[in-house]
């Protein structure tokens, strides 16, 4: 099958600090994998190179996603191509609601696609689905972007957008950091929703909590900028439970 | 003079504008639609034109040669929203002389649009007189959308006496030169005052504002927030001076004056002033100018946003917080629209509308 992701030696800074140090990576439709590490080993830094944010320069290495060169695309291209990043802090857009936000973006997305924007009435029905999805009152669309939202439905209203979006490829960034039990699983049942045989997740996390929820095919250990582990499932429990002094 | 009031002015601009509970009135280069001069009308009971030169004690600068208006006297009802529209079609400059009073207590809401039709340079000076009394609060949305080239003089003197409110929000669309001078004055008890202005230019625009607020009198309340949105070479300057008197024990205000640069080459100056002669007063002052979040922007970005449109979600943002403050929301949605046209690059003219009024 053909591959989704393809990371080949990826080197990653910001400012003169070098924070990836030689990233391999595949992933395949299908497939969950889970990125676990310590605070600084650069997995953060991952999942905004994989989205364009600019703040960090990629020094040498390739991102193949389907087959497309990632890294020569901007962020709202691969927003178009299917690609979406699940911010571990959501940035509060005061004045922008959350319906025009999400509405706009939807839009854009189907303008790609030559299909016509959504009816106002179209918009809402799909709107009201998605939110359902997470146990999110429609309340919520008319309020500014995050502005104001606790913790826990900050995080709900990024698997929202990942709902409306439909991304093949969701990189979803220490969504679990923050969340209660209940947020927790109301977050993973959304994510489980969405899981298709064409699309894949990546799951950016600290803890093993999070995978007892979202079960993932494959667990990677990134450490000081590097994947230094690479098993099954069994490898988030054996790192909650010894933590990641041996692979230092 | 007269050959321009007898020219069939509705085929030079038409107001599309048809809100609720309201009353429409044009007013071309200074004369009244409809009126002849020295004539009082009994055009509605609720409002009348006082084409009288009554109001001598408005002072004009006498710098400035052209037609010189007669006054026109605008006193609004509650319940009806009386809408003056001023239309520029003489290339002559025009001075004129307007008067707001409320006297009676309850709500009043007053619309001033002013426009241009065609491309000549046009030289507008207006003194608007606000005077609010009685218990009576008023609602004054001031709308401005003319050429390029004009230049417009705002002179308002403000007074809001006892227990009464005022709110008057400033809405620059679009202007060649427009300078809003406001002075307002809060004598007596409890009276308040919300001023605030959304100014967007670009090209080689520029737009003033020049406010002097005067607490004279205990528990009065006043804020004001001014924002603009600034693109190419446009230039603002924000002067804005509360001055509380040592009668104005208990004063509560505030003022702020945001501005957003859109280009490299947009300026804003901001100076805002406290002078405070009482010891028991609450306020505050603030001013920031910048450009766009960048951490907004790559999320909006990562949600398929395009840059360009990304910008100009935040640009409404931006002015939206001046916009909410219009109550009518007919009226406020109208604005937003026109707002959205104008930081696209459009035309500003409403829906339906063939004429070019800037």
């Amino acid at each position: 099958m053909e591959n989704l992701l393809e990371i080949k030696n990826l080197h990653a800074s910001i400012g003169d600090k070098e924070i990836l140090k030689g990233i391999d990576l595949v992933i395949k439709p299908g497939e969950v994998h889970a990125i676990m590490g310590r605070n600084g080993s650069g997995k953060s830094t991952l999942s905004a190179v994989l989205a364009g944010n600019e703040n960090y320069k990629v020094t040498e290495g390739s991102i193949t996603y389907l087959g497309q060169d990632l890294l020569k695309m901007k962020p709202e291209e691969r927003s178009w191509a299917g690609v979406f990043l699940g911010f571990q802090y959501p940035v509060e857009i005061p004045g922008v609601t959350n319906i025009n936000f999400m509405r706009t973006a939807v839009n854009e997305h189907r303008k790609q696609k030559n299909l016509p924007p959504l009816s106002a009435a179209e918009y809402l029905k799909l709107m009201r689905e998605k939110m359902a999805y997470v146990e999110m009152d429609p309340s919520f669309s008319s309020r500014g972007v995050n502005v104001g939202f606790s913790g826990g439905e900050k995080k709900r209203n990024e698997i929202f957008q990942m709902a409306m979006l439909s991304p093949r490829l969701a990189i979803l960034d220490e969504t679990d950091s923050g969340l209660d039990v209940d947020a927790l699983r109301i977050v993973a049942n959304g994510v489980n929703r969405l899981k298709t045989p064409e699309n894949a997740f990546v799951v950016i996390t600290h803890y093993q909590r999070l995978l007892d929820y979202i079960v993932p095919d494959v667990v990677h250990v990134l450490y000081k900028g590097r994947i230094v582990k690479t098993a099954g499932k069994e490898l988030a429990a054996e790192v909650e439970a010894h933590g990641y002094e041996e692979f230092e | 003079m007269e050959e321009f009031r007898y020219i069939p002015k509705k085929e030079l601009f038409k107001c599309s504008v048809d809100l609720s509970d309201a009353q429409k009135f044009f007013v071309w280069d200074g004369v009244p639609e409809g009126l002849s001069l020295k004539e009082i009308p009994a055009l509605d009971a609720s409002v009348s034109f006082d084409i009288s030169s009554r109001m001598e004690h408005l002072t004009y600068a006498p710098s400035l040669e052209g037609i010189l208006s007669e006054a026109i006297e605008i006193i609004p009802v509650e319940g009806l929203l009386t809408q003056v529209i001023f239309v520029r079609v003489s290339p002559a400059p025009l001075q004129s002389r307007i008067r707001i009073e409320c006297r009676r207590p309850g709500n009043h809401e007053v619309v001033l649009c002013s426009h241009t039709t065609g491309q000549d340079r046009f030289l507008t000076r207006e003194t608007i007189e606000v005077e609010v009394s009685s218990g009576a609060s008023l609602d004054l949305v001031v709308m401005q959308n003319e050429n390029s080239l004009s230049v417009h003089k705002s002179d308002f003197r403000i007074k809001i006496e006892e227990g009464s409110s005022l709110k008057m929000n400033t809405i620059t669309l679009h202007a060649g030169n427009v300078s809003n001078k406001i002075h307002a004055l809060l004598s007596g008890r409890k009276a308040s005052c919300n001023l605030n202005g959304l100014y967007l230019a670009d090209g080689e625009q520029v737009v003033d504002t020049d406010i002097t607020l005067v607490h004279n009198a205990e528990e009065c309340f006043s804020r004001q927030l001014f924002k603009g949105i600034l693109a190419g070479n446009s230039r603002s300057r924000f002067t804005g001076e509360v001055v509380v008197s040592p009668a104005g024990q208990k004063t509560e205000a505030y003022q702020a004056n945001n501005n957003l640069l859109t280009s490299d080459t947009a300026r804003a100056s901001s100076d805002p002033h406290l002078v405070i002669y009482a010891d028991d007063v609450k306020c505050s002052h603030g001013s920031s100018s910048g450009s766009v979040g960048d951490q907004e922007l790559f999320y909006m970005r990562s949600r398929g946003i395009s840059e360009a449109e990304a910008r100009i979600l935040q640009q409404q943002a931006f002015a939206g917080a001046v916009l909410e403050k219009v109550s009518k929301e007919e009226l406020r949605e109208r604005l937003g629209r026109l707002v959205e046209k104008r930081l696209r690059g459009e035309d500003t003219v409403c829906e339906g509308c063939s004429k070019r009024c800037c």
